[in-house]
């Protein structure tokens, strides 16, 4: 569990006590901490990531506690498969239909950059659409590596950069 | 198969199997050849027997085999490109029947449009508008004959051969060559 | 007592409508005046964690009851069978897994059929036995998928946890094999890429005895749970002459009672030679269904027990070298080899003029691959034969006149793979 606030000195917290500094602290934990994806699996990928949530790789135990059908409820898109000319539009839908802050992790290489797939039905990589924090590679990427993308992400909106 | 190298394999004259293919070639053709006497018969490397017909002959022939041969069990619709040959779409539909367990192939060439065969097999529905989508071919009878693949305000049927893979180039020559004309055949 | 209206549908597709209850509602039965009043349009998916990936459906609803279903398909369509013809034989191999991608070796399978039928060329005995073996590991693998996610559908968690624990096991014998989890390429046109280790037959040999046990477990939770039975017991009826016309195979055939299973009727790699039974159901229901998939997991466990128990030695590769390259050793002493390993992989192999279409059982019914070969190295034509694509297409069959929630049971039921569907 990542706790700014007992790694630091308290010379650092002195200078760090600024008006807020607490309350955007315990927000950025508590964002990081329960990363709540939409249910935006599309395709071969969606099955890894529905293997990261099973037993063996349970994506719970980092925040992920429920896969939300609604993205008015979610802070995560986890774009896991092939994007086509067809559902581009449904996805960035989905996307704005999320309230801020939110994070996208390109999940595989179709959803990365149009992976095995360089032909006219598909969409070369979701960046084109949305904006991606996280590039997953891997056709499909492993469970474990998803986990090591959402635990990428969880470091980088701890710290305040996302 | 005698089909010389560097023709496709749906040339016409289908050329008959020799003697290795099981069953016996007159066994597997006879009864197409007393039902459709002036149709063109053959096998295939995998052992189906394909009847040609004209397009006009096309509803009666597949309603023949359903309701005389017992061909009752629809499989597929596809078609096949060939721009160096006029006309240049070669459609293929397969049956098969329940009690012989065996499929037949029949083949139409066209160039534009040919009679929806929904009537006889509702399942086409679906088959027939992905061929409309993707090659263009116009079903003429069909109850709702929209795209079903690709977005609805696409332009251009993706199958024919004239229409480019697509994507976008990567840098490795092979590669640019090949999605610049989206020919890889030299 | 059922009562059937036939009618044509709102696209125009023919349809009959079935409904036990004779007060259900239909667009036939409420006046022109009330519908606009009553009928509400929606749409379910693309985005939709119960529809299997991203298929849409167009719905009519009177309230609860699904007066119209229209599925809306293509928004996974990759433009793979024209990616096809750009590359050689064996790079096509590796877009063959993603297309079913719950059943990527009985994809692998189907194609490598088609390309050694237009090649005729010999299989060792050992890949034939293995390749036996790996697609019903694949089909108990997809069947697991089908439990657990359909359960999941239901509101049945656990039952999502226990396949998907049983699955990573067989994910991780697949990696053992091949390197990869789902998407191997291992069964190349004239063998399989690589030998399969005796460790690993052990291991397989152990997983096999495990299950039988797992599925009794699975079985505990759900066939006589008075829940599941209630949602499952004549949902989504389809009978078995509809089931015929309307191009339907696999288990949703057999649970309408049609005895048809390609592995018995038009046999392939040897299925002739093993004993299995194809299992069939009588009231084609999604209960029949459910039954239908339980029991050909376990006849799928016979089949791999055989297939272990027979398993000879030898290669694993055809020694037709225009097929498959020359082992590595040869290629230091022979320039043939040498030649020929050249060759296959910077122009491909190049099957002689033809055309294949050889279909197999794949957990969804009648997968096969139509190649078209011109006698180069790229195929002219390659089209996929899916059997999800007509399997969905009977929904609308089923669903209409029922509840929106049985809607999400039949579906489940279906078990369609939209990359089957759209490839």
């Amino acid at each position: 569990m990542h706790l700014p606030l007992l790694d630091q000195t308290p010379e650092q917290r002195a200078k760090d006590a600024a008006p807020g500094f607490m309350l955007t602290k315990l927000a950025e934990w508590s964002r990081d901490t329960s990363l709540w994806p939409v249910t935006f699996g599309l395709a071969c990928c969606a099955i890894e990531m529905m293997a990261s949530t099973a037993a063996s790789y349970d994506l719970a135990r980092f925040g992920s506690e429920v896969f939300r059908a609604s993205p008015r409820q979610a802070d995560l898109m986890i774009v896991s498969g092939r994007l086509t000319q067809k559902m581009a539009p449904v996805m960035r839908e989905v996307y704005d239909q999320m309230p801020d802050p939110k994070w996208v992790i390109a999940m595989g290489d179709c959803a990365s950059c149009g992976g095995v797939f360089n032909n006219y039905a598909v969409v070369q990589g979701v960046d084109k659409i949305v904006p991606v924090d996280v590039y997953l590679p891997g056709c499909p990427p492993r469970p474990e590596a998803l986990i090591d993308s959402i635990l990428k992400l969880k470091a980088e909106i701890g710290k305040g950069k996302r | 198969m005698t089909t010389p190298p560097g023709t496709l394999g749906a040339a016409p004259a289908e050329p008959v199997v020799e003697e290795a293919a099981p069953p016996a070639l007159p066994a597997l053709l006879a009864p197409f050849g007393d039902a459709f006497p002036v149709a063109e018969l053959g096998v295939t490397q995998d052992g189906i027997a394909s009847i040609r017909v004209e397009r006009d002959g096309l509803l009666s022939t597949i309603r023949r085999l359903r309701d005389e041969l017992g061909y009752i069990r629809f499989i597929d619709v596809t078609a096949v490109d060939d721009p160096s040959v006029d006309p240049r779409f070669e459609l293929q539909y397969l049956l098969y029947t329940m009690a012989e367990h065996r499929w037949v192939r029949v083949r139409v060439e066209t160039g534009e449009s040919v009679p929806s065969i929904t009537d006889l097999f509702p399942a086409a529905n679906w088959y027939e508008r992905e061929v409309f989508d993707l090659f263009g071919i116009h079903f003429e009878g069909h109850p709702k004959l929209v795209r079903i693949m690709m977005p609805d305000d696409w332009v251009g049927h993706p199958l024919r051969k004239d229409y480019p893979i697509g994507g976008e180039p990567v840098d490795f020559t092979v590669t640019r060559a090949v999605y610049a004309t989206g020919d890889r055949r030299g | 007592m059922a009562i059937h209206t036939e009618r044509t549908g709102m696209d125009g597709d023919p349809t009959t409508v079935r409904a036990t209850n004779p007060e259900v509602r239909t667009s036939e039965t409420i006046p022109p005046t009330e519908r606009k009043r009553n009928l509400m349009k929606m749409n379910l998916g693309p985005q939709h964690p119960s529809t299997h990936g991203v298929l849409r459906l167009e719905l009519e609803l009177d309230g609860e009851t699904v007066v119209t279903c229209n599925p809306i398909i293509g928004y996974l369509h990759t433009g793979i069978e024209k990616t096809f013809e750009v590359k050689t034989y064996l790079h096509g191999l590796t877009l063959t897994d993603r297309m079913d991608y719950l059943n990527p070796l009985g994809c692998n399978l189907a194609y490598c059929l088609a390309i050694e039928k237009l090649f005729e060329c010999e299989i060792p005995e050992r890949a034939t036995v293995a390749r036996v073996l790996l697609a019903e590991l694949t089909r108990i693998n997809s069947h697991l998928v089908w439990l657990g996610t359909g359960g999941l559908d239901l509101g049945a968690t656990s039952i999502m946890m226990y396949c998907f624990r049983e699955r990573e096991k067989l994910l991780d014998l697949f990696e053992w094999m091949s390197g990869a989890r789902m998407m191997t390429s291992f069964i190349r046109p004239g063998g399989l890429a690589d030998d399969l280790e005796p460790a690993l037959l052990v291991a397989i040999g152990e997983f096999l005895d495990d299950l039988p046990a797992r599925i009794d477990e699975y079985e505990d939770l759900l066939t006589e749970n008075p829940l599941f039975k209630e949602r499952l017991i004549g949902i989504g009826v389809l009978n078995g002459d509809d089931a015929i016309t309307l191009g339907v195979s696999g288990p949703i055939l057999r649970a309408s009672g049609v005895p048809h299973d390609l592995r018995k009727s038009n046999p392939y790699i040897g299925y002739e030679t093993y004993d299995f039974d194809a299992i069939v159901g009588q009231n084609g229901d999604c209960y029949d269904r459910y039954k239908v998939r339980i029991a050909e997991m376990r006849e799928s466990i016979k089949i791999c027990k055989q297939a272990l128990a027979r398993m000879p030695g030898g290669p694993v590769k055809t020694a037709n070298r225009k097929v498959m390259p020359p082992p590595r050793e040869e290629l230091g002493v022979s320039m043939e080899a040498l030649i020929h390993h050249f060759k296959l992989f910077t122009e491909g192999i190049k099957p002689p003029a033809g055309e294949v279409y050889l279909p197999v059982e794949s957990p969804r019914g009648e997968l096969g691959f139509y190649i078209v070969s011109d006698g180069s190295g790229q195929p002219a034509r390659v089209h996929y034969r899916g059997p999800s694509y007509a399997n969905l297409q009977v929904i609308s069959r089923m669903a209409e006149g029922g509840q929106l929630a049985d809607l999400i049971v039949i579906i489940a039921s279906i078990d369609p793979v939209l990359g089957d569907v759209d490839r």
